[in-house]
């Protein structure tokens, strides 16, 4: 597996090489005429800026609680499997021993007619066992599902267990700060998701670790600027690339101007054509 | 063979010219031998053995055959119901259901497959949005900067093996050491 891996991560850096050899697109302001070796040139006239940001999930850690359809729903498959099984060894023990205890009780209990073998028995009931059994499992005690405190403060990463959480920043755009998902502008000489990489890691006090799920972007949000800016900077307008990623080992510790917010949430922190843009590839997952 | 020849070679006529001739004398004398009588007495040594030991070995090719067994196949231990499971004590008194439970029974597993059925649509339509959307970025991206678009459709090697830990029941304790299981491997492992 190493070879080809190696080969292949050899061929990726190969192409960031020729990307950052080559001149990248200009930001605002000058009209965009790119040099790529002999590349054509796109979007002279109404250059659009580019921008990369992370879509970092940190996914459920706990299952959510059972939905009355579906908590019926699996009691009734118990007890159906229940009464199609065959009994295991140790009910057939259980069995014995009640027998055993009420042939003892009886009135005109003969010990001489119990067998050999179950005569010098002290009966060590299967029940006890089972009471044994129970009283290690009490013993172990589990950290609690629910966590009313933890889940009402939404800067930290371990709130709201059972559910996936979406992480993000506070950023300036144009004259207010906005909640959105981190971003940043893109720089030539660099792929979208390496300028969502560098949005998150610029996120201050943000120390996260974090899987891309591969290279290609899963949304898109564009918005076209006023006529005005259009006009005195010559941008046409804003294009933002999402790109998906997942948090992995430990969760961080709160950062300011950072929140982790659930599915519901949302749509107090975010604008609705955003949040609209974004929706569908949350996935609810 | 002998050839009977009423010529009479010369030499013998000269040498017992004075010989009465007898009716066998010609036929005698001039007994012809053919090759093979000539030859030297068969030897039976080469061949004789040579022959022995290609019989020999035709049986021993033959035993072989009827030897070679095909090796027993493995018993797949899932296909062999254990014995233990026959046993007839083992059985539960089969309940008989009253007439609502088999009811509720029933309308419960319809509203059950009602529900799995809308989770999958709404599951395929979700699935569709996400694509729509990726497809959507990667258009866009094409007419921004072809460069880009092609770093972005390439495969990323590092991402998988993935991995994840999936959800519990309850969440993990800090600082929990588990205590080391015991276990004995009693699976049987057949040799061909």
């Amino acid at each position: 597996m190493s070879a080809p891996v190696v080969k292949m991560a050899g061929r990726c850096f190969y192409q960031l090489y020729k990307l950052s050899n080559s001149a990248g697109r200009l930001a605002s302001g000058k009209t965009g005429i790119r040099q790529f070796s002999g590349a054509v040139v796109k979007n002279a006239a109404e250059p659009w800026r580019l921008l990369g940001a992370a879509c970092v999930q940190r996914l459920a850690v706990i299952s959510a609680d059972q939905r009355p359809l579906e908590a019926k729903f699996s009691e009734l498959m118990n007890q159906m499997e229940l009464e199609r099984s065959l009994m295991s060894d140790h009910e057939l023990r259980l069995l014995d021993d009640k027998e055993r205890l009420r042939r003892r009780q009886a009135v005109d209990y003969d010990s001489d007619e119990e067998e050999e073998a179950d005569r010098d028995q002290d009966i060590v009931l299967t029940q006890d066992l089972e009471d044994a059994w129970e009283q290690r499992l009490k013993g172990f005690a589990t950290q609690p599902r629910a966590r009313g405190v933890v889940d009402a403060r939404l800067e930290r990463a371990d709130r709201c267990l059972a559910e996936p959480l979406l992480l993000l920043t506070q950023q300036e755009v144009g004259p207010e700060r906005l909640w959105m998902l981190p971003q940043t502008p893109w720089e030539a000489g660099e792929t979208l998701k390496t300028t969502a990489q560098r949005a998150l890691s610029a996120t201050p006090g943000l120390d996260l670790q974090t899987v891309f799920l591969g290279n290609a972007p899963c949304g898109l949000y564009k918005y076209r600027m006023p006529r005005s800016v259009r006009d005195r900077e010559g941008l046409t307008g804003v294009k933002v690339f999402f790109f998906k990623a997942v948090v992995s080992g430990p969760l961080p510790p709160p950062a300011p101007s950072s929140l982790w917010v659930r599915q519901s949430e949302l749509k107090d922190y975010l604008k609705p054509s955003y949040l609209e843009k974004i929706r569908p590839f949350l996935l609810n997952l | 063979m002998l050839c009977r020849q009423t010529h009479v070679p010369r030499i013998f006529v000269e040498e017992h010219c004075l010989t009465r001739q007898s009716p066998w004398s010609n036929t005698v004398l001039t007994l012809h031998t053919s090759a093979p009588l000539r030859a030297e007495p068969k030897k039976k040594k080469k061949v004789d053995p040579k022959r022995e030991h290609v019989a020999r070995e035709r049986l021993k090719k033959r035993l072989k055959k009827l030897e070679k067994v095909p090796p027993e196949l493995i018993p797949i231990e899932d296909f062999i119901t254990p014995t233990k499971c026959l046993d007839e004590a083992r059985g539960r008194s089969e309940p008989r259901l009253p007439f609502e439970e088999s009811e509720r029974r029933a309308l419960l597993l319809k509203e059950w497959s009602r529900f799995k059925h809308a989770q999958h649509t709404a599951e395929m339509e979700a699935i569709n949005l996400a694509l729509d959307a990726q497809r959507e970025a990667l258009e866009e991206l094409k007419i921004e900067s072809e460069e880009l678009y092609k770093a972005a459709i390439k495969p990323d090697p590092l991402v998988f093996p993935f991995s994840h830990e999936g959800p519990c029941y309850t969440p993990p304790k800090p600082k929990y050491d588990a205590p080391d299981g015991k276990y004995h491997d009693i699976t049987k492992v057949y040799t061909q």
